[in-house]
């Protein structure tokens, strides 16, 4: 899983790579609601027109992308499948299952379609916009919202991002460590997870606890320096496509 | 005027161990100070009283002969701290949003931030890795960073807790390099280490605590003698003069 493009950050010098980042995440919220309003092929066509499009201009590595939907395919199939199990209706002629309805199967691969474009959706931003975008964005937005602090929560979500591939390698170590020192041989599988969860724990917290030393002696203050904004007419651009394509899958 | 001065620092932690006992120092400007001491003798937690990440139990640290408590953002700001783990210190997701966490922190207008975090790099040496992942860099290049991250706050005063720990000999190279070249700026330098061979030969001054105790204080050539006695290890090739030991050529 590590080598997959999807919801990965890829540094280009594209259209929605320099978007700001506050229109780029309402469009893709806007995107992402027409998607959950679209009922009908001719609303999914017109959607996924919009998304092939916003691929385009992303210069994401399309192969990657297409290739790496296989990771998805389970969950595609799956939710095909029990569409066209659990919707009633005209069976379809010569089929052995009499279970499976045209409509059960239409809606089964609308629904498939529509993942595939949420998920296309998710991939195109998160790896058009950097973490650090994201926290800005995250803090912009939060900041009307009475007591909450915008700061707080997004050192939060970048400690967290900060954190999680720390704690990962540690626990590879851990592991291997334990490997060598034969814990197969140890059939009890509660003892086998404790003995790495304790001193993974003890780790973590050893490391936070230098982290907020560091933080502290840089004078770490939830009044900070708040991000600049920079709204480029091209961003206009792709939010009225946006706003285009909700009111289209409305009203169609 | 001393630029920092220590007086009666005590810390006892709450099972009653006590950490530090009594420590007297005065440092002048401008000063290239080692401090050693064996495992467990209480350089680091001594060197976090400095600027107010532990509060001592007895005793006062002043700065430009005020007390740190009065204003501890500018003891902060007085006195940058490169941390023993350079991986534990970094909090931003590319190089330069790491540098631009303590301006930020200060508030400073963003193009303030931004022109603090263009000269710390540059000094550095990193401005090319400003767009990348902190975490990619060799083990020299973070201590660099965290360098850079301190440089950003305008410190008169920097103190490394064990920059060498973890570094193959070209990272301590780089390193040394850049302790030195921050001194030749007009930084005060207050080195802590064990790995007396690798710095001494640039310091005016050599401190050892031992057991939590100011135990020796003074020109490197008069206390490297009595290292050895305090569990430090006395460089090879030291009786020929503390001088010959730098690891520059």
């Amino acid at each position: 899983m590590a080598q997959m493009m999807f919801f990965h950050y890829v540094h280009k010098n594209a259209i929605l790579h320099n978007m700001d980042g506050r229109i780029k995440v309402f469009c893709m919220v806007l995107m992402s609601l027409a998607t959950s309003l679209a009922v009908n092929v001719l609303d999914f066509t017109i959607l996924t027109c919009v998304v092939f499009m916003a691929l385009l201009v992303s210069k994401l590595p399309m192969i990657s992308l297409v290739k790496d939907m296989k990771f998805f395919m389970f969950l595609i199939i799956f939710v095909f499948i029990m569409n066209s199990l659990s919707i009633k209706g005209e069976p379809i002629p010569n089929f052995p299952i009499k279970s499976v309805s045209i409509e059960g199967v239409t809606a089964g691969l609308l629904f498939a379609w529509r993942l595939i474009l949420i998920i296309m959706i998710c991939s195109i931003v998160t790896g058009t916009t950097s973490l650090l975008v994201f926290k800005k964005v995250i803090e912009w937005y939060l900041r009307p919202i009475p007591f909450i602090s915008e700061t707080r929560v997004s050192t939060m979500i970048n400690l967290t991002f900060l954190l999680i591939p720390v704690i990962l390698d540690q626990y590879t170590e851990m592991s291997n460590a334990q490997t060598a020192r034969c814990v197969e041989s140890r059939k009890n599988p509660i003892k086998r997870v404790m003995f790495i969860a304790v001193p993974l724990l003890s780790n973590t917290l050893r490391k936070t606890d230098e982290l907020i030393y560091a933080m502290e002696s840089r004078c770490y203050s939830e009044e900070r320096t708040r991000a600049l904004f920079k709204v480029n007419p091209l961003d206009w651009i792709v939010l009225t496509t946006s706003i285009l394509a909700v009111t289209l899958v409305i009203i169609l | 005027m001393p630029i920092l001065e220590v007086q009666h620092l005590t810390h006892i932690f709450p099972d009653g161990t006590v950490a530090i006992e009594d420590i007297n120092l005065k440092i002048e400007p401008r000063e290239f100070v080692v401090i050693a001491g064996s495992n467990g003798s209480g350089k680091t937690v001594f060197i976090r009283h400095l600027n107010g990440l532990l509060s001592p139990t007895k005793g006062k640290v002043f700065i430009d002969d005020e007390p740190i408590v009065k204003n501890i953002v500018n003891a902060r700001k007085k006195i940058g701290m490169i941390f023993q783990d350079s991986d534990s210190q970094i909090v931003g997701q590319t190089v330069k949003e790491d540098v631009a966490f303590g301006p930020e922190n200060l508030n400073l207008p963003p193009e303030d931030v931004d022109r603090l975090v263009q000269k710390s790099l540059q000094s550095v040496g990193l401005e090319e890795y400003a767009t990348q992942d902190p975490h990619v860099l060799s083990g020299g290049q973070k201590r660099k960073l965290a360098v850079a991250g301190v440089l950003a706050m305008k410190p008169k005063i920097i103190v490394f807790d064990e920059p060498f720990t973890g570094l193959d000999y070209p990272g301590i190279v780089q390193v040394l390099k850049q302790i030195l070249l921050l001194h030749e700026k007009g930084h005060t330098i207050i080195v802590v280490t064990h790995e007396l061979e690798k710095v001494l030969a640039h310091a005016n001054r050599l401190i050892i605590i031992h057991k939590g105790k100011l135990v020796e204080n003074g020109l490197p050539s008069d206390v490297i003698g009595n290292s050895e006695r305090y569990g430090v290890k006395m460089p090879l090739r030291a009786n020929e003069g503390v001088e010959t030991l730098t690891w520059l050529k």
